[in-house]
C-alpha cells in the first residue's frame, strides 16, 4: 500500500532538442538570404567561406565581412482532433550572426585562407509554463557556433576548390514540467542545461564555365554535437526530493551532412539568376537520448525521432541597378524532415515555403551595406507526437530581416 | 535609384504580412443534440468523490462539471452542482465509516519505517452548513450520489437513507428519479450501477450474490427493472433529451483491489523454515523470498489457505497488521480484506450482466454508449495524453485518487474525454476535448 518510493510513473518523458528542419538557420549571408538562400555556384562575398569554400580564391582581395539576422519565430498549436485549445509561443528575438574574413592571399593569388564563424543551427521556442504540452517541453534553446578555418585553391581559370575544418560548439537550455504535484498544485520542474562540442568539414568545388554561367557543389559533412555532463536540475515536492537528485546528462545532436549542387547564369550584364538544390542528410537524426547519470525516478529517455532525408529547392535573382545598388529577390521550398506521427512541439516544423529580397549599396568601391528580408511560413499542419500521446496542429510563421557589411582590403 | 524606392515599397508589403500564426481551431458544433439543460446522474464518481470523501473542489472538478464547461462551447446552459461548503470532507462521522478526505503525507509504520502514504486530513472540519438543505438553489444539473445503487433509483424516501441525497433533493420522499428530471433535461449522462457490485467486493463478498443489501451484488432483475424505468423516464420526459449511458468498470482493475500484492509475504530463510514447520499440518511450505500470504477461509482445511493468483487482498488490509501483526503469515487475513476466486468470479459476471443491461438500452433508445470498463482497463497499459501517462498503480499512476477507487481530476478528464469521443461520434457532434493537463492529479507534500 505504501510502496510508493519509486516513482517510476513519473520517468521525464523524453525530451527533446531536436535540431529539426526548422533549426536549421540558412542565414549565413545577406546576399544569399536575400536571393532564397542560394550561393553555392557563385562567390559573392567571404560569405562563400560557408557556402562554398571553393570559391574563396576568386574574390578580388581579403575581405571582412560580418552580418546578423533578427529571429522571431510565431509558433501556433491547436488542439486536434477537436480544436477547443490552442497556444501561441511566447518571442524571443535572437540574432543569428556571421562574421568571415578571408580571400586570395595577395592579390591574383591562387591560393586563398579565410576564417568564418557561423551559426547555422539554432532556436529558441517557448511555451511557458502553463500550456498543455508543458510537459513534453516549456521553452527550449539551442545555439550553435561554427569555427571554420578554410583553405581555397584555384587550379586554374575555371575550376576552383576550397575546404574548411569545422569546429563546433553548442550550447541547449530546456525546460520542462514534471507531472508531480506539490500541495498547491504547482508542477515539478526539470531543467536541462549543457554544452555540446563537434567536429566537421565543408568542401566545395566552383567552376566557371563561361563568363556567364558558373557551377557549384559543396558538401558539409555530419556533425555530432556530444553534450557530456550537462547538469540536469530537478524542483519537486520535498517528499519526493530524493528520487529526483540533481544529476549529470550525456546526450548527442547530429546535425545532417548537407549537399548543395546549384549553377548561376548571367542573362545580362545586370540581371544573374541562381539556382540550388540542397541534400540535407536527416536521416541520422533517428532518436533523441538522454543518459542520466543517477536514475531514481528520472530514467533514461529514447525519443523517436525518424526524420527523412530531405531535398530543397531554392532560386534567386540578383540585379545590378548601378555601381552603388543592386536589388535580389529569391524563394526556396523546403520540405520538413519531421513525420506526422512524431512531431515534437520543441521542433514544430512543417514544409517550409520562403519568400525573400534584399539591397546592398556600396557607397565606396570596397565597403558594401547590405540588407535583407526573409518571410517564411508552413501550412497547417496536423500531426502527432505519438511518445507523449499530443496529437495538434501547428503553423510556423517568421518574418525575419537581417542586415551585414563587408568591406575589401 | 527608383528601383530601390520599388524594393523599399515591396519590403513594406510583405511587413504588413502579419507575422503571427492564424491557424484556428474549427468551430465546435453540437450536432444531432441539444445541451442546453444538461443532467448527470451517477454515484459518487458523478459527484466528484475523491480521497475517500465529497468535498467542494472534488465537485467542482467532477466530470459532469468539465463536461459542462465544454458543453458551453455549443450552446450549453448553466450547470448547478449541490456543493459542498468546504474541503475536509462531508459528512465526517467515524463510528458510521465516514471519514474526512485523505491525503499523502509521511507516515511511520509499526517497524518504524517512514514512507510516503495516505493519512486522514487532520486539519480543522469545514463542514459546517453541510447538511443544511439545499433544495431552494436547485433544481440540480449534478444529480450524482455518493453511494446510490441502480436499484436506489426509484425508491421513494432515499434522501433520508443518504445525507448527500437528502441535502439537495426537494422533498424527504422524492425519489432519485424525480430529483433527475426536476430540471427537464435536454441531454444527460448516466453512469450508474457501479455500487450494485461494488458494495460486495468492498465488503470482501461476504454479503449476497444476489441481495438488496449494501454489501449485496444486487439482483439482476431488479437492476435490469430500475435500469430500463429510469432511462425510459428520460427519454420520454418533456424534452425529449438526448444522452450518454455510461458502463460499469471492472472493480477489480482499480487500486482498492491490486495495491497489496497477493505475493507480497517476503520472509528470510529463517522465517520460512518457521513457517513451514507452522504449516507442515495443512501441507503449506514457504520458501526464502516473496511467499503468497495465508487467508481466512471456511472451506478450507484449519480454515486458511495460500491466496492464490487472481484473487486480491483490499487495501483497507491494516498494513501494520500485515508488518508487524503476523497476518497473512501466522494469522490469516479476515475474508472481509480478501475477495477469493468465486467472489472475484461473482463480481465479474455481475459486471458483465449489468453491462449487456446497459448496452441493450443504449442500442434500444439510441444512445450513446460509453465503455468505460474497457477504457479504464486500458489504463493497465498506460493511456498517455499530452506528456503524461497514467496507470492504475495507487498515488504514482496519476489516475486514482487517495482511496483508490474514485478518480484524481485528471482521471476524471480523461473520462469526460473518452465520453466526448462517444457523444461526438453518436451525434455528429465535435465538441472539444478537455485540456487534462489544466486539472491535478495526486498532490505530494
Amino acid at each position: 500500500m505504501k510502496k510508493i518510493c519509486t516513482l517510476t510513473a513519473t520517468v521525464l518523458l523524453a525530451s527533446s532538442m531536436a535540431f529539426g528542419g526548422s533549426f536549421q538557420l540558412n542565414l549565413q549571408g545577406i546576399r544569399q538570404t536575400a536571393m532564397g538562400g542560394t550561393g553555392v555556384a557563385w562567390p559573392w562575398d567571404a560569405s562563400t567561406i560557408f557556402f562554398n569554400p571553393g570559391g574563396l580564391s576568386r574574390l578580388s582581395g581579403i575581405q571582412a565581412y560580418g552580418s546578423v539576422n533578427i529571429v522571431t519565430p510565431n509558433v501556433k498549436y491547436v488542439q486536434t482532433p477537436t480544436g477547443g485549445y490552442s497556444a501561441s509561443s511566447n518571442t524571443h528575438t535572437t540574432t543569428p550572426f556571421a562574421v568571415y574574413v578571408g580571400g586570395p592571399i595577395r592579390k591574383g593569388s591562387k591560393i586563398g585562407v579565410g576564417l568564418g564563424i557561423y551559426t547555422p543551427f539554432g532556436n529558441k521556442l517557448d511555451w511557458g509554463n502553463t500550456w498543455t504540452g508543458r510537459y513534453v517541453v516549456e521553452s527550449i534553446s539551442l545555439q550553435s557556433f561554427f569555427f571554420q578555418p578554410t583553405v581555397s585553391y584555384a587550379i586554374n581559370d575555371m575550376i576552383s576548390v576550397g575546404a574548411g575544418f569545422v569546429y563546433a560548439r553548442g550550447t541547449v537550455d530546456i525546460e520542462k514540467a514534471i507531472p508531480v504535484q506539490d500541495i498547491n498544485g504547482n508542477d515539478g520542474q526539470a531543467k536541462l542545461k549543457g554544452n555540446a562540442n563537434g567536429f566537421g568539414f565543408n568542401v566545395g568545388v566552383q567552376i566557371k564555365a563561361t563568363e556567364d554561367l558558373q557551377f557549384g557543389v559543396s558538401y558539409r559533412s555530419k556533425v555530432k554535437m556530444d553534450v557530456n555532463g550537462g547538469d540536469a536540475t530537478f524542483t519537486v515536492p520535498a517528499s519526493l526530493a530524493g528520487n529526483f537528485p540533481n544529476t549529470t546528462f550525456d546526450s548527442k545532436l547530429p546535425l545532417p551532412e548537407i549537399l548543395t549542387v546549384g549553377l548561376g547564369y548571367k542573362f545580362t550584364s545586370d540581371l544573374m539568376v541562381q539556382a540550388d538544390v540542397v541534400l540535407a542528410g536527416w536521416k541520422t537524426y533517428d532518436s533523441l537520448s538522454f543518459d542520466f547519470a543517477e536514475n531514481k525516478s528520472v530514467q533514461d529517455t529514447h525519443d523517436p525521432r525518424s526524420y527523412k532525408n530531405t531535398v530543397a529547392f531554392r532560386l534567386g535573382a540578383h540585379y545590378q541597378i548601378d555601381n552603388q545598388f543592386a536589388i535580389m529577390a529569391g524563394g526556396a521550398y523546403d520540405p520538413t524532415p519531421t513525420r506526422d506521427n512524431l512531431l515534437s512541439p520543441d521542433a514544430v516544423d512543417g514544409n517550409r515555403l520562403t519568400l525573400s529580397c534584399g539591397a546592398t549599396y556600396q557607397p565606396l568601391p570596397r565597403l558594401s551595406i547590405m540588407a535583407a528580408l526573409n518571410y517564411t511560413t508552413t501550412p497547417k499542419r496536423n500531426t502527432s507526437y505519438d511518445p507523449a500521446g499530443m496529437q495538434g496542429a501547428y503553423q510556423v510563421k517568421s518574418l525575419l530581416p537581417a542586415i551585414g557589411v563587408s568591406y575589401t582590403f | 535609384m527608383k528601383k530601390s524606392y520599388l524594393l523599399i515599397a515591396a519590403s513594406a508589403a510583405l511587413l504588413t504580412f502579419s507575422c503571427k500564426s492564424k491557424i484556428d481551431p474549427e468551430m465546435p458544433s453540437a450536432g444531432q443534440a441539444d445541451f442546453s439543460t444538461y443532467v448527470a446522474i451517477g454515484n459518487s464518481l458523478t459527484a466528484g468523490f475523491a480521497d475517500g470523501s465529497l468535498y467542494r473542489s472534488g465537485q467542482e472538478n467532477s466530470y459532469p462539471n468539465m463536461l459542462a464547461g465544454q458543453f458551453k462551447l455549443v450552446g450549453g446552459g448553466d450547470f448547478r452542482q449541490p456543493l459542498l461548503p468546504g474541503e475536509s470532507g462531508w459528512p465526517i462521522a467515524p463510528a458510521a465509516g465516514r471519514f474526512p478526505k485523505r491525503v499523502l503525507d509521511i507516515v511511520v509504520d509499526c517497524k518504524g519505517v517512514a514512507s510516503l502514504g495516505p493519512k486522514l486530513y487532520s486539519g480543522l472540519p469545514d463542514t459546517a452548513g453541510s447538511a443544511v438543505n439545499i433544495a431552494a438553489g436547485g433544481p440540480y444539473n449534478n444529480v450524482g450520489i455518493p453511494g446510490i445503487r441502480c436499484i436506489d433509483y426509484d425508491v421513494a424516501g432515499y434522501g433520508m437513507a443518504n445525507p448527500y441525497a437528502g441535502r439537495f433533493f426537494s422533498s424527504p420522499m422524492q425519489r432519485p428519479l424525480e430529483a433527475a428530471l426536476q430540471p427537464v433535461p435536454t441531454f444527460f449522462t448516466m453512469w450508474l450501477g457501479s455500487n450494485d457490485v461494488l458494495g460486495y467486493a468492498t465488503a470482501g463478498g461476504e454479503g449476497a450474490n444476489g441481495g438488496i443489501g449494501l454489501s449485496d451484488i444486487s439482483p439482476l432483475p431488479v437492476f435490469t427493472a430500475t435500469y430500463n424505468k429510469v432511462v425510459e423516464s428520460l427519454v420520454n420526459s418533456g424534452r425529449s433529451p438526448k444522452g450518454a449511458l455510461i458502463n460499469i468498470p471492472d472493480v477489480t482493475a482499480i487500486p482498492y483491489f491490486t495495491t497489496i500484492n497477493p505475493k507480497g509475504l517476503v520472509l528470510d530463510a529463517t522465517q520460512a523454515a518457521q513457517l513451514s514447520a507452522l504449516y507442515a499440518p495443512l501441507g503449506i511450505s514457504f520458501t526464502e523470498g516473496p511467499n503468497y500470504f495465508i487467508i481466512e477461509d471456511s472451506t478450507a482445511p484449519g480454515l486458511r489457505r495460500q491466496i492464490k493468483p487472481g484473487e486480491y487482498i483490499l487495501i483497507t488490509t491494516p498494513g501494520d497488521s500485515l508488518k508487524c501483526g503476523g497476518w497473512g503469515s501466522a494469522k490469516p487475513i479476515p475474508e472481509r480484506f480478501v475477495l477469493d476466486a468465486a467472489e472475484v468470479n461473482n463480481v465479474k459476471v455481475a459486471t458483465a450482466a449489468f453491462n449487456q443491461v446497459i448496452a441493450d438500452n443504449a442500442n434500444r433508445h439510441g444512445l450513446a454508449l460509453v465503455d468505460a470498463n474497457t477504457y479504464l482497463k486500458s489504463l493497465q497499459s498506460g493511456i498517455t495524453w499530452n506528456g503524461v501517462t497514467y496507470t492504475p498503480a495507487f498515488v504514482t499512476g496519476g489516475a486514482f485518487s487517495l482511496d483508490g477507487i474514485h478518480l484524481t481530476p485528471r482521471g476524471y478528464a480523461l473520462v469526460a474525454n473518452e465520453i466526448i469521443r462517444m457523444i461526438n461520434q453518436t451525434y455528429q457532434a465535435s465538441i472539444p476535448n478537455v485540456d487534462v493537463n489544466k486539472y491535478g492529479g495526486v498532490r505530494f507534500p
